[in-house]
Formats: structure tokens, C-alpha cells, sequence
């Protein structure tokens, strides 16, 4: 029963689901999409994703895509009773939230902030950094006196969120200089299963497309 | 139906679902809203489909309420919807969607158990937060909070996201499958703010056809007085030409 990843190392989303995966023990058969020279656009690909993002999981034929999704799905239906993603549903509300406030405030900001200047040559916008700043702030607040984001045990939302932060190692944005964020980024390096292979390894080809691009 | 005849049949309903040890919250829950909000309405109108009490606590972000110690004490991130379940504090209301059908739903319809069907209800969820409420905000918040004009570029990106909507639909009766979820609820307000600032999606036929069918299917569960109303009152901030 084949579980297929259409991804690239680069991609903070895409490192989300690697990550997901190694913590299941999970297996994946991975794709690497030849962004560039538009393998995503084609009409194979449009059929799994007309949205023709990645990361796409396909799980025996039944495409998935969207990250946040993807993990959380991983998690349904291959850890039953993980506390990645706990099933109580107040617990569950929790790491909703905090999956939400990734997609929505946290990662998407950087993204405004960052991709405009390495993928679009655009000037550093210091009213974007600045709602950058703040949402890091707040990822501080929730990480007030907790050890993970939504709690004592590690989830799909430190996952998700560690993959987008770390990418924040590659702008100027200085993270580390929020005390619990710190913190956080450290214990989450130090647990996650394989965070090396699925995160680390990630993150590096991402830095060195930054830099390339930022070289020039 | 008489209303007050549905509203004790409602009241009737719940007592006899708590006798019977079903989950009900044990109190009405709170919700701070403002009733043009699009998130905040999504969340009453699944309330109504789940047959949940809430005791509405109007917050002015207007006038800063949503910033108060109180309000940041609670929620940090000084957002509406924020929810409190009997001390319980909740806020992002696709959360709070999915939380109030995971606790409280008799069925599953809503948001399918179902790794699979509930994995592409969660898709259409972070698509609505990420793409397309994202692309409508870039296109209306310039024009309804800072008195902007029409930006061309944002409407060509919104019309990109209403495109991909549109193949999503394809062959599909609700956004989700053949049944209403919360992802049609959640996604549904966007639509009734483009209709009601007459921004023309027609094109989109599968898109078109699905507002329609979904503004029928959400009829019972209050679309006209909290979605379509709220629509409305957005609407009156749009600047006139």
C-alpha cells in the first residue's frame, strides 16, 4: 500500500509532512517535483492537485494535499491514539488552534515578509517584519510556562510549526530573541523523531537556494 | 413553524439529549463576537446545525474591546470569534468548527470521522484560511477599513483562488463531498460578502450553483438572519463611488 509524497527539501510545508511521517514510523515513497521546469503545472499533476501546490500526499490512490492536512490525516489514520494528535476533543481544539494560527498569522506572514524578496527581487518591507515580530510574539505568549505549543507532549503543531520557523534561519529574522520561542525551537530539535533527516537536511537546501538567489 | 412552537421543541430536545447522558455543554456556551464578522458567522450558523446554545457577547473591536486586559488575558491574539465552553477558551473559528462537532455533534455528517473525508474536509478548511479568505482580505480590507481603493492585481489573484475552488467543486455536491460540512459553512461566508459588495463570480459556474445550493441547505440554520445580514452590514462600509 504505497504512501507517496510529491514534495521538494526546500519546503517548510513539505518538511512538516516529513517529520509527521518519521514520528509515525511511517514510510513514504517521495517524489520530487521539478518545480522548475513546471512539473506541477502539468495535466498529471493538476488530476492529484489543481491547486498544484506541494506538498501532495497520495495514500493508495487518494490524493491529499494542503500540509496541515495531510499531517493530521497521518496521524487519523496511521496513529490512532498518538499523542501527536490526542483525540479529547478540547485537546484536539488546541492543536487546531494553534495549526490555524500557523497557516493564518505565523508562517503566512513570513512568507508576505520574505518570498516577495527572494522570489520576486522585492525590497525589505519593515511594516511586513514588524507583523512578523508580533506574531512571533505571540507564538512566545502561548509558550508561556508549556513545553510544547499545545501542551506537554510534542504534536503535529510543533511539526508544522518548527518546519516554518527554522526557515526563518535563512531571512534576518532574529526568533532566538524571544526567550520561550528559543527555548521551544531547541527541546523540539532535540525530540522530534529524525528531526535531522527530515527537517535539517531540508532546511540546508533551502538556505542554499537563499543564499544563490540572494547572491546574484 | 411557529418559531416559538421549533424554539421548544429545541429546548425540549436538549434537556431530553442531556437526561439520555449525551453530550451537551453544560452551560450556553460564550461567543464574542460582532455580527458582520465572517468567522463569527460561521460559527453561529454551525451552532444552529448542531442545535448548540450560545450566549453572544457583543465585542467592539471598533471601539478597542477586543483589547482590554480582560479580553487579552483570554485571548492574547485579541480575535473574534473567541469561544468560552464553560471556562474553556477557543479561538480561529475553523477550530472552533471543529471542536464544536467533535464535542457536541450527534452525528458525524458535519465533519466525517472518517480519515479520508474528514482529511478533504481539513484541506477546504486550510485552503479557505490560507488562499481564499486570504486573497478576499488582500482584495476588501484596503477598501473596507482604510477607505482604498479597487486593487486589480488582488482581484486577478482572488479570481486564481475562485478558480481552483471551482475545479475542487467539480463533480462534487458540497465542497467536501456529497453531504454539508463545515468547510461549506466556513467558505460560504466569503460568498455571501462577494454578493453582497456585488463582486461577480458567475463565471465560476461550479462555484455558482454550489452558493446557491449551500445558502438553501443553511436556511434552517439562521443563513438569512446572521450570514446574508452580516454580509450586508459589511457592505455598507464599502466606500461609494
Amino acid at each position: 500500500m504505497p504512501v507517496d509524497l510529491y514534495y521538494v527539501p526546500g519546503s517548510a510545508p513539505c518538511r512538516a509532512v516529513l517529520l509527521t511521517a518519521r514520528a509515525l514510523n511511517l514510510n513514504l515513497n517521495l517524489k520530487l517535483v521539478d518545480l522548475h521546469h513546471g512539473e506541477h503545472l502539468k495535466p498529471e499533476y493538476l488530476k492529484i492537485n489543481p491547486q498544484h501546490t506541494v506538498p501532495t500526499l497520495v495514500d493508495d490512490g487518494y490524493p491529499i494535499y494542503e500540509s496541515r492536512a495531510i499531517i493530521t490525516y497521518l496521524v487519523n489514520k496511521y496513529g490512532k491514539g498518538s499523542a501527536l494528535y490526542p483525540e479529547e476533543p478540547k485537546a484536539r481544539a488546541l492543536v487546531d488552534q494553534r495549526l490555524y494560527f500557523d497557516i493564518g498569522t505565523l508562517y503566512q506572514r513570513f512568507g508576505d515578509y520574505f518570498y516577495p524578496q527572494i522570489f520576486g527581487g522585492a525590497p525589505a518591507d519593515k511594516d511586513k517584519l514588524a507583523k512578523v515580530e508580533d506574531a512571533l510574539q505571540l507564538l512566545d505568549t502561548f509558550l508561556d510556562g508549556q513545553k510544547y505549543v499545545a501542551g506537554p507532549n510534542l504534536t503535529v503543531a510543533d511539526l508544522s510549526i518548527v518546519a516554518g520557523v527554522s526557515s526563518f534561519e535563512a531571512s534576518d529574522i532574529d526568533f532566538k530573541k524571544y526567550a520561550n520561542v528559543k527555548r521551544w525551537y531547541e527541546t523540539v530539535k532535540s525530540t522530534a523523531p529524525g528531526y535531522q533527516e527530515a527537517n535539517e537536511k531540508g532546511l540546508d537546501a533551502f538556505k542554499g537556494l537563499v543564499n544563490s538567489i540572494l547572491k546574484k | 413553524m411557529d418559531k416559538s412552537v421549533v424554539h421548544k421543541i429545541h429546548v425540549a430536545n436538549n434537556a431530553a439529549a442531556r437526561a439520555k447522558g449525551s453530550r451537551m455543554p453544560t452551560q450556553p456556551i460564550k461567543l464574542y463576537y460582532l455580527p458582520p464578522s465572517p468567522p463569527c458567522r460561521s460559527v453561529m450558523m454551525t451552532a444552529r446545525a448542531l442545535d448548540i446554545d450560545l450566549e453572544l457577547v457583543l465585542t467592539n473591536i471598533m471601539q478597542g474591546e477586543h483589547k482590554t486586559p480582560e479580553y487579552l488575558k483570554m485571548n492574547p491574539q485579541h480575535t473574534i470569534p473567541t469561544m468560552d465552553d464553560s471556562g474553556f477558551i477557543l479561538w480561529e473559528s475553523r477550530a472552533i468548527l471543529t471542536y464544536l462537532v467533535n464535542a457536541y455533534g450527534r452525528t458525524d455528517s458535519l465533519y466525517p470521522k472518517n480519515p479520508r473525508q474528514r482529511a478533504l474536509v481539513d484541506q477546504r478548511l486550510n485552503f479557505d484560511l490560507g488562499t481564499l479568505y486570504k486573497r478576499y482580505m488582500d482584495l476588501y480590507a484596503p477598501m473596507l477599513f482604510h477607505g482604498q481603493g479597487y486593487n486589480d492585481e488582488a482581484a486577478e489573484k482572488l479570481n486564481e483562488a475562485l478558480g481552483w475552488l471551482n475545479s475542487m467543486l467539480e463533480g462534487r455536491v458540497f465542497v467536501a463531498g456529497d453531504t454539508l460540512t463545515i468547510a461549506d459553512i466556513s467558505i460560504v461566508v466569503v460568498f455571501s460578502n462577494l454578493e453582497a459588495f456585488g463582486f461577480d463570480f458567475s463565471a465560476h459556474e461550479n462555484v455558482a450553483k454550489w452558493f446557491e445550493r449551500t445558502k438553501k441547505s443553511l436556511e434552517p440554520y439562521g443563513y438569512e438572519e446572521i450570514d446574508q445580514a452580516g454580509a450586508r452590514m459589511l457592505a455598507s462600509f464599502l466606500k461609494k463611488e
